[in-house]
This record gives C-alpha cells, structure tokens and sequence, in this order.
C-alpha cells in the first residue's frame, strides 16, 4: 500500500495538492486523454511514468524541458501513472500492450522487471539506434547488463541510479551513545551498536517501517551482503535460497535480532514517518535507499555531516547495490523514431545532469559533471565510480522476475509480524 | 398481479405453475386458439425481460464460462491468450489444490492460507454477524422509543463504502493513538492493547471485527422483519405456559426466524467471499498469510504485476463454485416453495 | 406492530433502563468509529498526535486544512463517480423494473427458470468475472469506437464501467420490482387487459405510476452500491484521469500514510453523497437492504 515514491516528500507533496486544490474543479475535468487509444501524433512521444510527488515530478519535468529544447520538432506527452511503486503503471502499461496500444515509452525497473515483457518479446532492440559505443563506454556494466534482454540486446536506457546499501544515523544521538559508526564493519557490529544506544539514549536504535514487506525484504536483503558478500546475495538471486540456506538463515536472523530496536511503532508507520524519527533525534540509524536522503535535505537546520550523515550498511563497504531506473521502447511504437530521440536524451549527459539532481539520485552514466550534484550525492557518486559491485535488487525488480519478487514480497509479508526465520525460509525456498 | 399465483384470473386454463415445464402438448389440438394467443403473450412480453436477460446473459454467465475456459489454458504474461481445445488442462486447478494440500498445523504455501482464511472469514464473521444482528433485533424491537434513530444508527454502516470503512478503521485500530487502543487504556485495560492488525495472531480477526461492525445492522434489519411477522398470539401462548423471557426466546421466538436466519446467513457469506475491498485498503495486495484470502490472492495473481492470468481464473472458478454452494440451496428451495 | 407490549408493561423501571443503556452503549460502539474519524479529520497532526481520538480539539489544535487538502485530491474523483453512478443507478432501476414487469405480469412458462438465472446474478462473486471482464474491454475498444466524438473517447473507461455497473445491477433490482409488483392487485390489471390494453401500455399507464415508491428504494440501493464499488473500478480504469473517487481515497491513504487527519477528511468526503442519501431515505435503503436479501 505505501509506496516510497509516491511519497517521496511529505512536505511536497502537501504543496503541490494545495496549489490543486487551489485550483479548484477546473482542474478536475482536464485529463490528458493519455489513454485514448492512439490519439498522438509520429512527433509526440507519450511519456508514462510514476513519478507524481513533489521533487520526482519537478525532476520528469526538468528532463521533459530538456527534451523538448533539444528537439523542437518533437512534443512530449507526459502521462504520470501514480500508485504502488509502479504497479498501477504496470497494469496499465499491460493492459495496453495486449491491446497493441503501448505508449512511445515507460517507465520501468531494468532487469528482472523486463522479463514480463522480453519474455512476450515487445520490446524493441534498442542495440543499434539508441545504444551508441559513446553511450555504452559511460555506463558501467552491471547497469548495462541490467539494461539488456537474455540474448544480450539492448531494450532499456537506466537514468538514475539510487543507492540501497546506506545505513543513515543522527549524529547527535550516536554522539551521546559513544558509537562511531565508521568502526561498524559487519552487521553484527550493527546490533551491538544498537544495543549500546538501546541503553545509553532514549531514541529508538534504528528507525523502521515493517507496515509493508519491501522495507523489511530490502533490510534483509542488505543484511546478506553484509554478511555473506556479494557473490553469496548474487547466487541467490541467480539460483534460489537452498545452496545458501546458512547465510539467508542467518541473515534472516539477524534482522529478527535487529526488530528488538526498532522503533515501537515501525508496524503502523510508512518508512518516511519512521525517518522523521532520525530527524527528530528519536532514532539513531536507518536502513533506506537514499531517497531518504531527500527528507533530511528539506528539513530546517538540519544538516548533512553536522546532523544527519551516512555510511554504507555494514559489511557492504565497496558495494553499490542499485536501485535505478529505466525508459523502453515497446514495439509496435506510435512513435518510433522520436521515441529512440527520447530514449537517446535519457541516455544523454544532458539528460541526466538535468534530472539527477532534483531527483537525489545519481546519474547512470559515470561521465556526467559533479557541480550540479550537493555534497553527499558527489560522495555517493565516488562511492558509486570506485564500488567493485553493483548487484541489483529483489525489492526494487531488478534482480528477480515480477513473479519471483511477488513470492518474496508474499514471503516477508508474513515474516514482517511473524518473525519466525523457518518458515519464511521454507517460504522462500518455493519462491523460485 | 401475479398471475401465478391468482389462476382464477385466467379461467379458461389449468392451473398455471412457475415449474418452467413446457407447455402441455396434448391439449393443443382442442385450444389451438388459445396457445397461440399464450405463445404470443410470450412474445409480447419479450422485449421487456429479454434485453436484460441478455445483458445479465453475457456479462455474467457468459463471463463466467469464458473464465473458466482461461483457467484451462496456460495463459501468463503479456502474451496473448489462445483457446486451443487439445490444450485445455486442470493443471491450474491441481496446482492449487495440490498447494493447498500440502498445507497442515505448521503452516504451508500461501494458497493453504488463503483457503483457510476464506472459510474462517465465511464462518465466523457470518455467525458472529447474526448473532449480533438478532440481539440488536430483538433490543430495538422491545417497543422503544426513538426506535427509527436507533435502526438508522445501526444500519448506517452498511451504507458506507469498504474503501471508507476500511480507512476508518485502520485509524481505530492504530496501535498509538487509534481508538481501540485508546479505550482500552483508558478503561484501565492498558495491558490488552495490541499491534491488531499488524500482529498476524490478530490480523483476521480484526478485519473480522470491522466487518461484523458493518453488516450486523444489516441482520438487523432482516430479523426484526422476521420478528414482526410473528404473531402476537404465540408470545401470549408462550407467556401463558409459564415460560420465562429467556425460554420464551429460545423456544418460541428464535425457531420462527428461520427463514430470516437463511437468507441472512445467504447474503453474509456471499459478501465474506466478495470481501476483497476492505482487505485491498487495508493492506494492499500482500496482507501476508494471516489475512489472505482467496479474493484478494485472485486479484493478486491477475492484476498486480504478475499477470498469472489462468492461475488467478481458476482461484476465481473455485470462488465462485463456493459462492454457488452457498446459493444453490438456497435458490433451489426458494423455487420450490414457490417463492420466486 | 409491536410484538409483546403486554410482557413489558409490567417490568420493573430498572429492566427499561438497562435495555436503553445497552442501546445506547451499542450506539456509542456503532459510531465510535465516524465520531472519532470526524475529530480526528478536524485537528492539526500535532493534535491527532497527542489527544485521544475521540476527543474535539484543543483550541490551536482545530483545523480545517484536512478538509481542503483530501477534497483537492479528491475532487477529479468525485466528478468522475458521479459521471459514472448516476447514470448507471438510472439504467439499472429502469432496466430491473421492465424486466421484472416482463417476468410478472405476463402468462408464459419458465419465468421462474429466467428469473432464478437472472438472481443467482446478485450473488456471483466480482472475482469470477474479473479477467474475462478486462479482455472483454480490451476487445470492445469502446476509446476507438467513440473516437469521433472526443469528450467520449476520453471517458470510454467510465462507460465501460457504467455498462458494467448496469449489468450487475440489473438481477437486485429486477428482484426488488418484481417483489413489489407481486403484490400489486391483479384486477386492475385484468380489466386494462380487457380493454385491449397492450402490455406496453400497461406498463406505462398503470404499473410505472405505482413503482414510483420501488424507484425510490431501487435507485438509492443501487445509487450506494455503485458508489461504494472498487473492485471494478481497479480493473477496469488504468487512466487516472478517469479514477473514481474510491480509487481516488485508496491513492490518497496510500501516499499519506501517516496523516490521519487528512485520510479521515477524505473518507468523510467520499462517503457524503451516500451518507446524504442514507439520512435523507434511510427508510427505502433498509427496504432495499433487506429486499436485497431475499
């Protein structure tokens, strides 16, 4: 039901719906008519995407401007899709591609997610009209593998890149538990720190969200790399639970042990509740992508380094595990050759400078400049060009195919209450 | 007006029956006249029910088959759907069976649960909900005053979306500040406040709850119907036998609300397996396996991502077969009695 | 219709008591919830945060803000509900009352086989139709078919949603018609039918003006029901600007999780067109409340 990108910024958010409100019933009646079957032209791109809320529709919007200066011949016919992470997008995209209706281009998770689609082999081979060698040599290969179907072709353009692997702390409280987060190197080191806040401060050891399954499949998810590595987490994704069953155990368990400290109400609360508490001093850590990050950047006096800072999870040092998205070409196209001009300027230093920064994310390509980008997203950056690995994820449908995160997300369900390790373990060994 | 029950409307035939027999042949040679002028009462009267029936035809019965058709196909994904008869199977029907089967005390596959659930939801909500139903009847009908202010009260849950009452609800039962907890608290039961509808021991059972707070006024309503059909003369019987309210209720009163008893118990089932929206709200497509249920994994497997489309027909075969279990009875005794 | 007035005349005053106690504890317990949703959409987060829910709020703590903010994210809903509901309650009262008449007034074998098809109609979980419903709209691509006319093609999800709204209301109110003409005295009828009335023309001279009681009950049942439907909508509507207001509030919780002032507002909001109507015809939604039932 929640959904970290829809409700990306609270306080946006309240913004942009009074300025509708405002508005009034005009507004009301004035849909875009996105739908309606066919009505754009060879020169309109029909843009769907889910990004609504506050800083990711400022961001869409900065790309779109872009676009469209660059390439005056051709419009862009923005259609936001808002709702569950995607999944109000995703049925409409398939609705619609099964009525040979599929818009210019959409948003989408590279990767797993593509399966539902390469699979019935509606997307275009994107290899030779979008992917030129410029393009491929700024993206680095676990993005572009993520970016290509089983045969190895080209189908998707990744944008943004956001970071899952953080562990976000207030300084204040850290300071007065005498915990010093560089010195945590193993997620096990993690729960002893927390144990220390637990019985030094008041504030919760670390803030979380248990409401809905990713926030707690993504926890565990890093817990894993912190504990097994990377090659471990990969095989998992590649092969299913049962050849690792001591590690995703463990890791299992770990995030049992973890439970004791998190905040009291992390079962009723969304995760950017649960980071107010980072703000407010009421917590120490949290476990977030870093559009978390976005939260406490628009929060007075509250400042990178001085308040709030960032270590990768421990344990995941060097790892950059990727959240990123992605624009395909559906074929048949309304629009083909603008819709490759549009997949271009994704893929273009233009585009993603542009976008980026409004986003908090950073650029998928490795060669766009820093000035634009504050001071933690330039740090996440050289994280980013110096990390030795870039898995992908399961709770944001890069890793795994729509129907395997459907199982884990059906898994860590009853695991976010239950808490038992053996049966989400038994759970997930028929995920795959 | 109706004809089937007043014959002596129609004089010059033999009684006319709702069985749905066809007409008697025989007699055709003797009332030629006659038939055709029934025949042509029938074609009159055609355009009148057949274009609903049609419409009715399609959308439900026709889409009900068609269902059923995808469910024997392999049908996933983006691909389009072919009927190819040589191909239909009851392998999704195995696989959930098979599933649910393999289910036992400590737990297994998701589909276990969810049929379990379903049937715990159908059960216990249905039961709790008349019984709550018939005490509100019985309490509004002791010939108080205000009686319309208190009906409405109790009725008007049911006038409320499941996406509303599912939203209202979800603030009562909120851990912190939500009402449940708060009154517990403050009636010196602090100690009893639960996570209800996070903790998976209480999970169902709270959506059970908030169900049971919409319908029962909806019981409410049937049984005090039924109350008020009874005649005045057997309290009087009972109350002469020397029987005391309570026996009065037991043995008088509570067997005449049979037929209000059914009927509820009808229309409560149908709703507890249709009870997808308050679920879908509450907690979106993945409740975890405390609060699956089959309604709501159907829905799931279609149409939230994963595009199973035969797998999630079959699961919608398998509720609508129980829906029919529930109703067939039911229909088929109404139809006998006449009552149709 | 009282049932035993002589065994409660001569209680004592306490029994009396205790029955409107427990009344109106049953009251309390039946509105808690909308009590304490009505508060708690009134107060600033702060004052849902630190008082009860079932209290008013704190002076500096009241606030209309909620109100203003769910009904800006609601309003496209509210339009879309009432394009789609209104017409749909319309057809299928309308709809269910001619057929109901069909299936009553005239002689001829098997009604009661139509009938029981058309009921057990009432009773099909949405489920069932679910995927077939969405090929079906997928196949009559109503957008195309309308797209001469451009205010249409751009609503082409509402009217599907509309025609299929009709379709499943039509076996409920087709029971609720044929209940009340049932009971309507044949004679009249009979004599009409001497005069060489035809049926359509009884219909319209003597059998509509006497449903116009069956109207009232038939089109606020279904008006509520209609209103009140998500799952249908989910499925069948993919462009947002065509969302209904239940799809409207699921997207409003869903993105504020946390502000329960605000969700509260917005449940309030959705549910007024049919709280209106509930308060205003209480009497003829119970009838079809239980009508629906039998």
């Amino acid at each position: 039901m929640s959904d970290k990108h829809s409700q990306f910024s609270r306080r946006t958010v309240l913004k942009t719906s009074g300025v509708a409100a405002a508005v009034g019933l005009a507004g009301c009646t004035g849909g875009d008519g996105g739908d309606g079957g066919g009505s754009g032209t060879e020169n309109e791109v029909e843009v769907v995407h889910w990004w609504t809320a506050g800083g990711e529709s400022d961001a869409i919007q900065a790309l779109i401007e872009g676009f469209e200066s660059e390439y005056s011949d051709l419009s862009v016919n923005n259609n936001e899709a808002p709702g569950g992470a995607g999944s109000a997008l995703s049925t409409e995209i398939q609705d619609r591609v099964l009525q040979d209706n599929a818009p210019s281009t959409f948003q989408i998770w590279p990767g797993g997610s593509l399966q539902t689609y390469t699979e019935s082999d509606v997307l275009a081979d994107i290899s030779d009209s979008v992917w030129d060698s410029e393009m491929e040599d700024a993206y680095k290969e676990g993005v572009r593998d993520l970016s290509q179907d089983d045969n190895g072709n080209y189908v998707a353009v990744p944008l943004n890149i956001h970071r899952l692997n953080n562990l976000f702390y207030n300084v204040d409280v850290l300071d007065s538990a005498g915990v010093d987060p560089s010195t945590l190197s193993s997620p096990a080191d993690l729960l002893s720190a927390m144990e220390t806040i637990d019985a030094e401060t008041d504030a919760a050891p670390m803030a979380q969200s248990t409401q809905s399954a990713w926030t707690v499949l993504q926890l565990w998810e890093d817990v894993l790399v912190g504990e097994a590595g990377v090659e471990t987490y990969e095989a998992v994704l590649e092969s299913g639970v049962e050849e690792n069953e001591d590690a995703v155990r463990s890791a299992l368990q770990t995030v049992v042990d973890y439970r004791e400290y998190f905040n009291a109400d992390a079962g009723s609360v969304a995760w950017d509740e649960a980071n107010n508490d980072v703000i407010n001093g009421e917590a120490a850590f949290m476990h977030q992508g870093d559009w978390a990050a976005g939260q406490y950047e628009s929060s007075e006096g509250f400042d990178f380094e001085d308040s709030w800072d960032h270590v990768p999870f421990p344990g995941t040092e060097g790892v950059y595990h990727i959240v990123t998205d992605s624009f395909v070409k559906p074929e048949p196209n309304p629009s083909p050759d603008a819709t490759d001009a549009w997949l271009s300027y994704v893929g273009s230093v233009d585009g993603q400078e542009r976008f980026n920064p409004i986003k908090g994310s950073i650029p998928a390509r490795t060669d766009v400049p820093d000035d634009a980008f504050g001071p933690f997203l330039s740090r996440q950056r050289e994280d980013f060009d110096n990390s030795n690995a870039q898995p992908a994820t399961i709770a944001h449908g890069t890793g795994v195919s729509p129907q395997v995160k459907s199982n884990f997300e059906e898994a860590f369900a009853s695991f976010a209450g239950e808490w038992n390790v053996d049966r989400t373990y038994s759970d997930l060994t028929d995920a795959f | 007006m109706d004809t089937n029950q007043s014959p002596d409307s129609d004089p010059p035939t033999e009684t006319v029956s709702t069985d749905g027999g066809l007409p008697v042949e025989a007699t055709e040679s003797t009332e030629s006249t006659l038939q055709r002028w029934r025949r042509s009462e029938l074609v009159k009267s055609l355009p009148f029910w057949l274009p609903a029936t049609l419409l009715v035809g399609l959308f439900v019965y026709g889409a009900i088959g068609w269902n059923f058709i995808i469910s024997l196909t392999d049908w996933q994904g983006l691909r389009r759907v072919t009927y190819n008869p040589a191909e239909f199977d009851l392998d999704n029907y195995f696989e959930f069976f098979g599933k649910v089967a393999e289910g036992g005390l400590l737990g297994g596959p998701q589909e276990y649960w969810a049929f379990r659930n379903t049937f715990v939801l159908l059960i216990l909500f249905t039961v709790v909900a008349l019984i709550v139903g018939l005490l509100l009847a019985l309490l509004v009908d002791q010939k108080i005053r205000f009686e319309n202010s208190f009906r409405t009260v109790f009725l008007l849950p049911m006038s409320l979306s499941f996406v509303v009452t599912a939203v209202f609800w979800a603030w009562m039962y909120n851990p912190s500040s939500g009402m449940i907890n708060e009154g517990l608290r403050l009636v010196g039961l602090g100690a009893i406040t639960q996570n209800w509808i996070s903790d998976p021991q209480f999970k169902l059972f709270a959506v059970i709850f908030a169900l049971i707070w919409q319908f029962s006024g909806y019981c409410m309503v049937v049984y005090l119907a039924g109350l008020r059909a009874i005649p005045t003369d057997q309290y009087e019987a009972a109350k002469v036998d020397g029987a005391n309210t309570l026996k009065m209720y037991w043995r008088v009163i509570i067997p005449q609300l049979r037929a209000s008893t059914t009927s509820a118990a009808v229309v409560l089932m149908v709703f507890a397996l249709k009870a997808f929206d308050f679920l879908f709200v509450m907690f979106g497509t993945q409740p975890g396996r405390s609060a699956d249920i089959l309604a709501l994994m159907m829905y799931r497997e279609a149409f939230a991502g994963t595009a199973n489309w035969a797998y999630a027909s079959a699961i919608a075969t398998i509720l609508f077969v129980m829906a029919l279990g529930v109703i067939s009875p039911y229909l088929y005794r109404q139809y006998k009695r006449g009552a149709l | 219709m009282s049932t035993f007035s002589a065994l409660t005349d001569n209680r004592p005053d306490w029994s009396r008591i205790a029955l409107y106690a427990t009344l109106l504890a049953m009251i309390a317990f039946y509105l808690s919830p909308l009590e304490s949703g009505l508060m708690t959409s009134i107060k600033t987060q702060a004052g849902f945060q630190q008082t009860s829910p079932f209290v008013p709020p704190l002076p500096g703590q009241f606030a209309i803000e909620p109100w203003i903010e769910a009904f800006g994210r609601l309003q496209s809903g509210l339009v879309n509900s009432v394009l789609f509901a209104i017409p749909a309650t319309i057809l299928s009262a309308t709809i269910g009352s001619i057929t109901a008449y069909g299936l009553t007034n005239t002689k001829w074998r098997g009604q009661a086989l139509v009938l029981m098809v058309l009921i057990a109609g009432i009773f099909i979980p949405y489920q069932s139709v679910l995927v077939p419903l969405s090929r079906f709209w997928t196949i009559v691509d109503l957008g195309s078919l309308l797209a001469v006319i451009p205010p249409l093609a751009d609503r082409s999800e509402l009217i599907a949603l509309t025609i299929t709204h009709t379709a499943y209301g039509i076996p409920i109110c087709t029971l609720l018609f044929r209940a009340h003409y049932k009971s309507i005295d044949s004679s009249m009828i009979e004599a009409a039918r001497l005069d060489g009335a035809t049926i359509a023309t009884i219909y319209y001279r003597i059998i509509l003006p006497l449903s116009i009681p069956m109207f009232a009950v038939a089109l606020i049942y279904q008006f509520t029901n209609i209103w009140n439907d998500l799952l249908f909508a989910i499925v069948l509507i993919s462009d947002n600007s065509n969302d209904v207001v239940t799809m409207s509030l699921q997207k409003l919780t869903g993105s504020m999780v946390s502000q329960y002032n605000i969700q509260m507002a917005g449940a309030f909001i959705t549910a007024l067109p049919t709280l209106l109507v509930y308060i205003v015809f209480g009497e003829q939604f119970a009838e079809g409340v239980a009508g629906g039932g039998t």
